[in-house]
């Protein structure tokens, strides 16, 4: 394998965390040969100053900014092309993943998405593991070549060190009928009201509640615990369904499937519509009054107790650890 | 106007997962077989897309072993769906999300619609990666992680929303295109027991798998192979934390976050 190109999607502040973590997984497959970083959008390469790649390719234009998976992946093509690279990551985000869906098709590649764990084989060939079944069961892939992508889950590989010196930078020439490929179709955004946390799928922490909160008005205790931990937060279905919290918050079977490195289950009972969303954290607490809870077969670590003490004074504790002050969220 | 649904058989969430004796696969042996989660969320949502657009017809379609896609399309049809096409899986094929698309892709060409919905990953392998292919090789847009879509135009248009970062994102596009279902937004209805009986007897189209065979062909070479399939080591239960006050409960997770978990941020 020689050279890999990874896009490195923009945020408000730079470039996602999740496609730094790509980088490094770039780099342990490239096989020597070049790590190549596409940065498209508003913006010179600033953005992607300290990101450890030894080439930066720009399509520098606001237009794009929102770009489809179409127009995305022909770019991403297009940059394979440019720097010959045979292998491409991309950030395991949602937007990421349709992006990888297209590219295997208009690229010709093997593709695995969900990677937690590579395994380079020793004539070629890539293995990669990725949990399945959410988390209660894991695959051992392999993928054939010559081309590959891989889309890493976000927070399973460690974010590589940043570069000393900016990369070298030159703009990506628009592939041959990129014009007609559809764009997003973008009208407009209707922020979450309350939620003002990381985004769920993709929080490193989620502190969630369930119906032992018993009022609207207590989940509250919630959101100022992940507010404390910089956390997002999440839901049992009897929560959302009862309407005391979008159902955007759920977490589960039909709900949304978290992966963070910590979780804590708040007056959750851990029915297995639940426990399919979640038990692939990497840490999960819970917190029951009910010592018998099928939570706590789950959790690596539980409080029995009621909550409504408990939460308080956690809360209260994590401020005073992490030097941040006492006021309520606003 | 023609809406087609793609559904995957998943084992029910209560199976309990079990490695076949090779060690490379599920052990298929009594397993439920189920419509995925959120391809019940895509069947949802094109009923109510019937419903408000009538003369509109909704086509189940499944990519699997015929007898688990002939499960699955009963119940898609029993919740009412109109039509179901199965397309069976050669013998032996790898089990693969591109291989996949290119069947369900060979599905759609001889029964095309104008709007294919699907979940937006399924809950066995979660690959994410059907849709999006199903609609590159379809050459139509696709919009993932989609909540909540309307019929504008006498169908010509739609208006979907996104669920991303912070909120919903409102789009606008055109038909025709593939969209890919976030979660049960939409609280998918259950079946009602003379339509369950009725689906019984309900005709399945089929897409035989030497058809398949073939047009999947070219993309084998490309497929993933499964070297293992394992189960986590079992969860051993809580350590629980001894407290006498909620403060002193407080400080000892915090400490065990920091110094043991290592994941105290
Ligand atoms: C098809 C299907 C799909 C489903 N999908 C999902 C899904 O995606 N996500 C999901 O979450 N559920 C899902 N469910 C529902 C699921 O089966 C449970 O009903 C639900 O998860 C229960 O939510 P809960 O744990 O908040 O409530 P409960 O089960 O009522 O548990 C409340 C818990 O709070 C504890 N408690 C009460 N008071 C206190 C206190 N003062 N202090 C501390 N603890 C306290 C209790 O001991 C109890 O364990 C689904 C169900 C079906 C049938």
């Amino acid at each position: 394998m020689t050279g890999a190109v990874v896009w490195l999607e923009r945020t408000s502040t730079g470039v996602a965390g999740a496609s730094r973590e790509a980088v490094g997984v770039a780099r342990s497959i490239a096989g020597g040969g070049p790590v190549v970083g596409l940065l498209v959008g508003a913006g010179g390469p600033s953005a992607a100053e300290r990101i450890p790649v030894d080439r930066l390719l720009l399509v520098d234009a606001p237009g794009l900014a929102d770009a489809s998976s179409a127009q995305l992946a022909a770019l991403l093509a297009a940059a394979a092309a440019a720097s010959g690279a045979d292998s491409m990551v991309l950030a395991g985000t949602a937007r990421g993943r349709d992006v990888v869906g297209r590219l295997a098709v208009r690229w010709g590649a093997a593709a695995a998405t969900n990677v937690t764990d590579l395994v380079a084989g020793g004539s070629g060939e890539l293995h990669v593991t990725r949990p399945v079944f959410g988390g209660r069961a894991s695959e051992t892939l392999e993928l054939p070549g010559p081309r590959r992508i891989l889309a890493p889950r976000p927070h399973a590989f460690a974010e590589p060190p940043p570069a000393s010196a900016a990369p070298p930078s030159e703009a990506l020439v628009l592939p041959d009928g990129f014009s007609a490929l559809p764009g997003r179709g973008m009208e407009g955004f209707e922020p979450t009201v309350g939620s003002k946390g990381p985004e769920l799928g993709e929080a490193s922490i989620v502190v969630s509640g369930g119906r032992g909160l018993r009022t609207p008005e207590s989940f509250h205790l919630v959101e100022e615990l992940a507010e404390s931990l910089g956390a997002a937060v999440g839901a049992s279905r009897a929560v959302t369904d009862a309407g005391w919290r979008p159902s955007s918050y759920q977490v589960g079977q039909t709900g949304r499937a978290v992966s963070p490195q910590l979780y804590i289950a708040v007056g959750i009972s851990g029915a297995i519509q639940h426990i399919v969303g979640m038990v692939s954290s990497r840490v999960i607490v819970a917190i029951n009054s009910d010592a018998q809870a099928p939570i706590f077969k789950v959790a690596d670590y539980g409080i029995v107790g009621d909550l409504f003490p408990i939460l308080p004074a956690l809360t209260a504790e994590i401020r005073r650890q992490r030097g941040l002050t006492g006021s309520a969220p606003g | 106007m023609e809406i087609a649904v793609l559904v995957k058989p998943v084992p029910d969430a209560e199976t309990r997962l079990r490695p076949d004796p090779a060690g490379k696969g599920l052990d298929p042996e009594g397993v439920k077989w189920v419509l995925a989660g959120y391809d019940e969320s895509a069947v949802e949502q094109a009923l109510l897309l019937k419903e408000s657009a009538p003369g509109t017809t909704v086509r189940a379609i499944s990519y699997g072993p015929a007898v688990r896609a002939d499960e699955v399309l009963r119940a898609a049809i029993a919740l009412g769906c109109d039509r179901a096409t199965s397309v069976e899986a050669p013998a032996g094929v790898a089990d693969d999300p591109l291989v996949t698309a290119a069947a369900l892709h060979l599905a759609l060409s001889r029964f095309p619609a104008s709007l294919v919905l699907c979940g937006k990953q399924t809950g066995d392998h979660e690959s994410g990666l059907v849709g999006p292919a199903v609609a590159e090789l379809l050459a139509v847009p696709e919009y993932g992680v989609a909540v909540n879509v309307r019929l504008d135009a006498g169908g010509a248009e739609m208006t979907l929303q996104q669920s991303v970062e912070g909120g919903l994102l409102r789009l606008r596009a055109k038909l025709p295109a593939l969209v890919a279902l976030q979660q049960a937004w939409n609280d998918p209805r259950t079946a009602k027991l003379p339509n369950i009986l009725k689906s019984r007897k309900a005709p399945i189209d089929r897409v035989p798998a030497a058809d398949v065979a073939a047009a999947v062909a070219a993309r084998l070479p490309l497929a993933t192979r499964r070297l293992a399939f394992r189960l986590p080591p079992p969860r051993t239960g809580a350590k629980m934390i001894e407290y006498k006050t909620p403060e002193e409960a407080a400080q000892k997770l915090v400490r065990i976050l920091r110094e043991k978990a290592k994941v105290f941020p």
